[in-house]
């Protein structure tokens, strides 16, 4: 895909793939505390059913997948594993931080132990707060991140740009693409 | 029949026996297999270190700390009503359970007691916290065991009891109902009704887990005499729920404590099973969902009327003192070490987590086994990281 | 098929009365089991106290811990529930919710200890229990300057991880213990985080957020400003 490295995709080529990827994300789940049951019954259950959203939440390891939820309190233990398991995901991977503990700390906000927000470990591409979010909650973000996914230039996020944490916070973000978006 | 329990221990360690010899034989490297601090096998992130010589293992280490939050340390800069709101977080699967023994504690130094009402509500609540966990139990069971369809089964009718407990406190997952002096509010129209026709259906699920898995001839040849914990041991370490009365242990705190709850106005049984092994430990889980479908079921019926709130003053200041509460959560059992100085936050939490008890025979338990009877194990002792770390 | 051991429930307990009646309620079956525990330990008990309807605390010496923990695994406590530690020094910093651009108030440090007393700033609490009957006893021992005290890892082998986590948190040490790695924290953590005198940076850095809650909220400014 050297055309894509060069960012010299045809306009309606870009579009088409876009489209592909926004709805065959795999996602692989990090799950680390209470909101990994939210994640469970989003992913697993009949009832909020992701496949239908184009979402497959099966990938064998991190190298085959697009997206990772990390839903829970993130330790400064625990950290190093996270940043590891992202260089692990090949280019162009999202990042969907779950839940308070994940975006900030949470309940924890003044604990000795534990890493205030995931952000200060990899960049986030959309904050789901809540504690734990429910399930549709998550459903929402996803949706969210496929929309960015759509309006996105694919050359810049081969070369690594917009990946970079940006302060932006309202849900309208996602149509101009490349920021991360909060739900509301 | 416990001549099948040793029969079967018997024959597992002669098999094991004989595959040492080959070993030594075979003069086989050892290799050391890292498993975690994230699997998705696994309730959290519980990493173990096993030493392995072949298909057996050698020694294995659990490594927890990774969900260490740092809640002892925590409590003692919050206030009471605050402490409520972090300790449900503890084990999220069953999160009411969590607060009843710490707002017992608090209550017992102040010298409060709940409505008769609020009793049986708080105990109603408990109980479906005790289905909404142990249910998904049963159905990662399979997962770990490689049958994914309990699974969905387990979130399917699961979400009928978190239905409920939104219904009644307003949150899916962590209510923050309990009050020091009773409850936040009543319980809602209709509730009554649709409670009962939730245990219905609990009851079929209990029903189809135990004809999908339960009766499968590889679940039982999977867990049938593996992991046995004999009883003096089991008591050494301090299991307790259904890990302790698997291994032959008729010892509920429900039943056996006085405690202002109304356990003791429902008539239903305590399960035990002889053998100790791992299907022991998940059958006895299996029939404990059973009975709290029944303690809820004849609870709704004798709900006593009366206010829900005893007279607490608004600002809580706790009476100096030490109380200890512990209660049979889920998991096992749940207490509190409350120190408290008279001021408007406890001195010190000592908080006695199954888990925690639980998982620290894992390296007893895991010594000599086969490879994939970790993961049996480990499933079968069921424990929730939040619950060990704290 | 396998048998099923199970059993009615036996009877029906009272709940526990909290009713403030005017001499202090006996507990029997408490009183009975103090009086053999003490009978058994003998000289190693400093002090022990019974709450009827309740529980029982007993201080013991600490050369005598570990024949303590076989001594009451004899009389049949054979549950090990926790063990942990306590330190009575009250908290340097309060609760954080000062701001920390003032000055630090003054705070009383005087060490108060609890029940049945002690001597020392640290103290390593455990509980054991009777199976069935479901009659617990908590056990207190002063931990001198030397900071370190009778492993019980031979009497109760649940106890390993408990004075792991003591040992981690406290910075207690155990004498006879096979491995008092860290448990929770890597192992280049400094401090020990459930001293009185361990501060949750957090805290100290930024202003309280509880702070924020009592300023008024721009629409109550108007309000106020409208009936005034």
């Amino acid at each position: 895909m050297g055309l894509v490295d060069r960012g010299r995709l045809p306009k309606p080529l870009t579009s088409l793939f876009n489209l592909g990827r926004s709805y065959s994300l795999w996602v692989y789940q990090w799950g680390l505390a209470c909101c990994a049951i939210e994640m469970g019954a989003a992913f697993g259950s009949p009832r909020y059913d992701v496949m239908r959203l184009g979402v497959i939440p099966l990938p064998a390891s991190p190298r085959q997948a697009d997206l990772v939820v990390i839903s829970g309190t993130v330790t400064d233990k625990m950290a190093p594993a996270i940043k590891r398991l992202y260089e692990q995901m090949p280019e162009p991977k999202y990042v969907i931080s779950m839940g308070s503990c994940a975006n900030c700390g949470g309940p924890y906000w003044d604990s000795y132990s534990v890493t205030k927000g995931v952000d200060q470990i990899i960049p986030v591409d959309v904050y789901v707060p809540g504690c734990p979010p429910r399930p549709e909650a998550l459903l929402e973000g996803i949706v969210l991140l496929q929309q960015r996914i759509k309006n996105e230039d694919m050359g810049a996020r081969w070369r690594g740009e917009g990946t970079k944490p940006m302060n932006v916070v309202d849900g309208e973000s996602a149509e101009k693409g490349g920021v991360p978006v909060v739900v509301n | 029949m416990t001549m099948l329990g040793d029969r079967q221990q018997l024959a597992y360690i002669a098999a094991q026996a004989a595959d040492a010899r080959v070993n030594v034989e075979l003069e086989t490297e050892g290799m050391t297999l890292n498993i975690g601090p994230q699997h998705p096998a696994t309730h959290g992130t519980l990493r173990i270190i096993a030493r392995l010589d072949g298909e057996q293992v050698v020694w294995a280490e659990p490594s927890a700390g990774y969900m260490h939050r740092g809640y002892e340390k925590l409590t003692e800069v919050r206030t009471y009503p605050q402490v409520t709101a972090l300790v449900n977080r503890i084990d999220w699967l069953g999160s009411f359970a969590n607060e009843v023994p710490f707002i017992l504690a608090a209550e017992k130094l102040m010298g409060v007691e709940a409505p008769a009402r609020a009793q049986h509500i708080r105990t109603i609540l408990f109980e479906l916290s005790r289905i909404a966990n142990v249910s998904l139990f049963l159905g990662d069971l399979g997962v770990q065991l490689g049958a994914v369809t309990p699974v969905f089964f387990a979130f399917r009718d699961r979400e009928y009891v978190l239905n409920l407990i939104e219904a009644a406190t307003g949150g899916r997952f962590h209510p923050n109902f309990d009050r020091i002096g009773g409850l936040k509010d009543d319980l809602p129209a209709g509730f009554i009704d649709e409670t009962r026709m939730v245990m219905k259906k609990l009851r079929t699920f209990c029903d189809q887990i135990e004809d999908l898995l339960f009766g499968n001839e590889i679940f039982q040849s999977r867990t049938r005499g593996i992991g046995v914990i004999p009883k003096d041991v089991a008591l050494q370490y301090g299991l307790s729920g259904a890990n302790l009365r698997a291994s032959g242990v008729d010892w509920d705190l429900r039943r056996d404590q006085e405690l202002p709850m109304a356990w003791n106005k429902a008539d239903w049984k305590v399960w035990t099973h002889p053998d100790g092994d791992s299907f022991a430990r998940c059958w006895v889980r299996l029939q404990e969902v059973r009975e709290s479908t029944k303690i809820v079921d004849q609870l709704l019926d004798t709900i006593p009327s009366g206010p829900v709130m005893a007279k607490v003053p608004k600002i809580i200041k706790v009476p100096e003192g030490e109380a200890w509460v512990s209660t049979e959560n889920p998991l096992g059992e749940m207490g509190y070490y409350v120190v408290s100085q008279g001021d408007q936050g406890p001195f010190r939490v000592k908080i006695r987590s199954a888990s925690f008890n639980n998982i620290s025979i894992v390296p007893w338990l895991l010594k000599g086994v086969y490879v994939p009877d970790i993961i049996t194990i480990l499933a079968s002792l069921y424990f929730i990281l939040g619950d060990i770390d704290r | 098929m396998w048998s099923m051991v199970s059993r009615l429930k036996r009877e029906v307990f009272p709940l526990s009365s909290t009713d403030t009646t005017t001499e202090a309620p006996r507990d029997e079956r408490r009183d009975a089991e103090m009086a053999r525990i003490t009978g058994a330990l003998g000289a190693a008990v400093l002090d022990s106290l019974v709450k009827a309807n309740d529980d029982m605390w007993i201080r013991v010496s600490a050369d005598a811990w570990r024949t303590t923990g076989e001594t009451l695994k004899s009389l049949g406590y054979s549950y090990f529930c926790f063990l942990s530690g306590i330190d009575w020094l009250p908290s340097p910093f309060g609760k954080g919710e000062e701001d920390p651009t003032e000055p630090t108030p003054e705070r009383d440090s005087t060490i108060k200890q609890g029940y049945t007393g002690g001597a020392t700033r640290f103290q390593v609490i455990a509980r054991v229990m009777q199976p069935f009957t479901s009659l617990g006893v908590n056990i207190k021992v002063d931990i001198d300057d030397s900071m370190a005290i009778d492993s019980w890892c031979s009497v109760y082998a649940g106890a390993n991880w408990h004075e792991r986590e003591t040992h981690e948190m406290f910075g207690i040490g155990f004498n006879g213990h096979p491995d008092l790695r860290n448990m929770y924290l890597p192992s280049d953590f400094e401090g020990f985080p459930l001293r009185k005198d361990f501060p949750l940076l957090a805290r100290i850095v930024k202003p309280w957020p509880g702070i924020v809650d009592v300023e008024p909220l721009p629409g109550d400014d108007e309000q106020e400003g409208e009936a005034s």
